[in-house]
C-alpha cells in the first residue's frame, strides 16, 4: 500500500498487477464453484444413501405394424407402451434428461445392433413422469442388412443425464424382449 | 493509457540493460507457455484424444449444449455405445461436429459402424457426411463427451471472430509477464 503511493509510475504498475490478480483469482473461484456444484449432486447421481431412484414401470412392444424389406434392408414399424417415473433424477444441476427407447438385438452379421426408436428431451421435473400406451415410434427399426426376421429384440428405456456443469452419464432400465415374425408382413 | 505505454517502455529499457534480469524474465515467460503446453499434451495422453477439450459452435444440440459451452472428451478404447454424445470429423471438413449416436452396428471383430443425429435437427447426419458415406467408423470419432462447462468457450469464439484481438491479447500478456517485478 505504501509502495503504491511512492510515485505515479509505481501506482500505475500496481494498478495493473491488481487487476490481473483479481481476474485470475476470479477465474479460480469460478472453477472451484463449478467443481463444488458437481460435488453437491454426486451422492444423488451415484445413488448412495436413501435417495429415491428413477423407476421404469413398463416398457413393452405393443403392436408390430409391419416388417418389410425396404430398399434392400429390413424395416420394422411398431408401437410400444411406456410408463416411467424419472423425477428422482432431477436436481438443481440437471439441465435436461435425454430419454430414449432403445432396440438392441444380435444378428448374424453383427454381434450388437443398437437402434434408437423414440426419444424425448425432458427439461422439467413434471415432464419426467411419463405414461403412454400404444405410442408410435419416431425412427423405424432398420437393420443394416436383411436379418430382422426371426430375431429377438430387447427394448430398453435409457436416460442420459445432461448437467449444467459436470459429468455426462447414462442409466438404463430392465430390458423387455419380443420376437419378430419369421416372414415379412 | 499513454502513461502505461511509457511505463512499459521504460521497464523494457531497464530490462535490456540488466541482462541477468532479462534472462530471468524470459525464462519466466517460457515457463508459463510450456506449462500450458504440458497440461494440454498431458490431457491428450490421458484421454487419447487429439483435442481433449472442444467448444460447441452450433446450436444443433440445443437445449443440451449451446454455442460457447465447452465439452471434455475422452477417446479411450472402450466401445462407443448408442446415446453417447460424440465429436467426429468428416473428410474434407475442417470443423468437427458434436452430435448424438443414434445407431450402433458392431461386428464380432469389434468393427463398428455408427449413425449420428443432432438433438435439435429433424433428420440424421447422412447429409453432413462425405458424399456416399453412410456410416461413421471408430477412426472418425475424436472422443465422447464426458463433462461440460458453460460459457467458458465464448472466449474462444470471440477470439476466433476477431483474430486481431488474439495477437493483441497475447502480446500484452507477454509484455506484462516480462516487465512484471517479483516481490522480494
Amino acid at each position: 500500500m505504501l509502495l503504491s503511493l511512492e510515485s505515479g509510475t509505481r501506482s500505475m504498475h500496481t494498478y495493473w498487477v491488481r487487476l490481473n490478480a483479481v481476474f485470475f483469482y476470479g477465474l479460480n473461484v469460478l472453477l472451484g464453484l463449478a467443481v463444488m456444484t458437481w460435488l453437491s449432486c454426486l451422492q444423488q447421481d451415484l445413488g448412495f444413501g436413501d435417495y429415491p431412484q428413477p423407476v421404469i414401470h413398463k416398457i413393452k412392444m405393443n403392436d408390430l405394424l409391419s416388417l418389410r424389406s425396404h430398399g434392400g434392408v429390413d424395416r420394422a414399424l411398431l408401437s410400444f407402451d411406456l410408463a416411467a417415473d424419472l423425477r428422482p433424477a432431477f436436481h438443481w444441476n440437471l439441465k435436461q434428461l435425454f430419454v430414449f427407447v432403445l432396440a438392441e438385438y444380435e444378428s448374424e452379421s453383427n454381434k450388437l445392433n443398437q437402434v434408437i426408436l423414440w426419444d424425448k428431451i425432458v427439461e422439467t421435473e413434471e415432464d419426467a413422469q411419463m405414461a403412454t400406451d400404444n405410442a408410435y415410434i419416431k425412427y423405424a427399426l432398420v437393420d443394416q442388412g436383411n436379418e430382422l426376421r426371426n430375431t429377438t429384440v430387447n427394448l430398453y428405456v435409457v436416460w442420459d443425464h445432461m448437467p449444467v456443469t459436470g459429468r455426462l452419464f447414462m442409466n438404463r432400465g430392465k430390458g423387455s424382449p419380443f420376437e419378430l415374425p419369421p416372414s415379412y408382413r | 493509457m499513454l502513461e502505461i505505454v511509457e511505463t512499459q517502455i521504460r521497464e523494457l529499457k531497464k530490462l535490456w540493460r540488466n541482462k541477468r534480469l532479462l534472462l530471468h524474465q524470459a525464462l519466466n515467460l517460457a515457463m508459463i507457455v510450456f506449462s500450458a503446453l504440458m497440461i494440454w499434451k498431458g490431457l491428450m495422453f490421458i484421454t487419447k484424444s487429439e483435442s481433449p477439450v472442444v467448444v460447441v459452435l452450433s446450436g444443433s444440440m440445443e437445449p443440451a449444449f449451446q454455442r460457447g459451452d465447452i465439452l471434455f472428451l475422452n477417446n479411450q478404447d472402450n466401445p462407443i455405445r448408442v446415446g453417447e454424445v460424440v465429436v467426429f470429423k468428416i473428410k474434407d471438413r475442417d470443423i468437427p461436429i458434436v452430435h448424438r449416436v443414434m445407431k450402433v452396428h458392431e461386428k464380432a471383430d469389434g468393427k463398428v459402424e455408427l449413425l449420428t443425429k443432432g438433438d435439435n435437427n429433424r433428420v440424421d447426419d447422412r447429409g453432413l457426411y462425405a458424399p456416399g458415406q453412410l456410416w461413421l467408423e471408430r477412426e472418425d470419432i475424436l472422443g465422447r463427451a464426458v463433462g461440460t462447462l458453460r460459457y467458458v468457450g465464448m472466449v474462444t469464439i470471440i477470439l476466433n471472430d476477431y483474430p486481431a484481438l488474439k495477437y493483441v491479447l497475447v502480446s500484452i500478456m507477454g509484455l506484462f509477464v516480462l516487465t512484471n517485478k517479483e516481490e522480494s
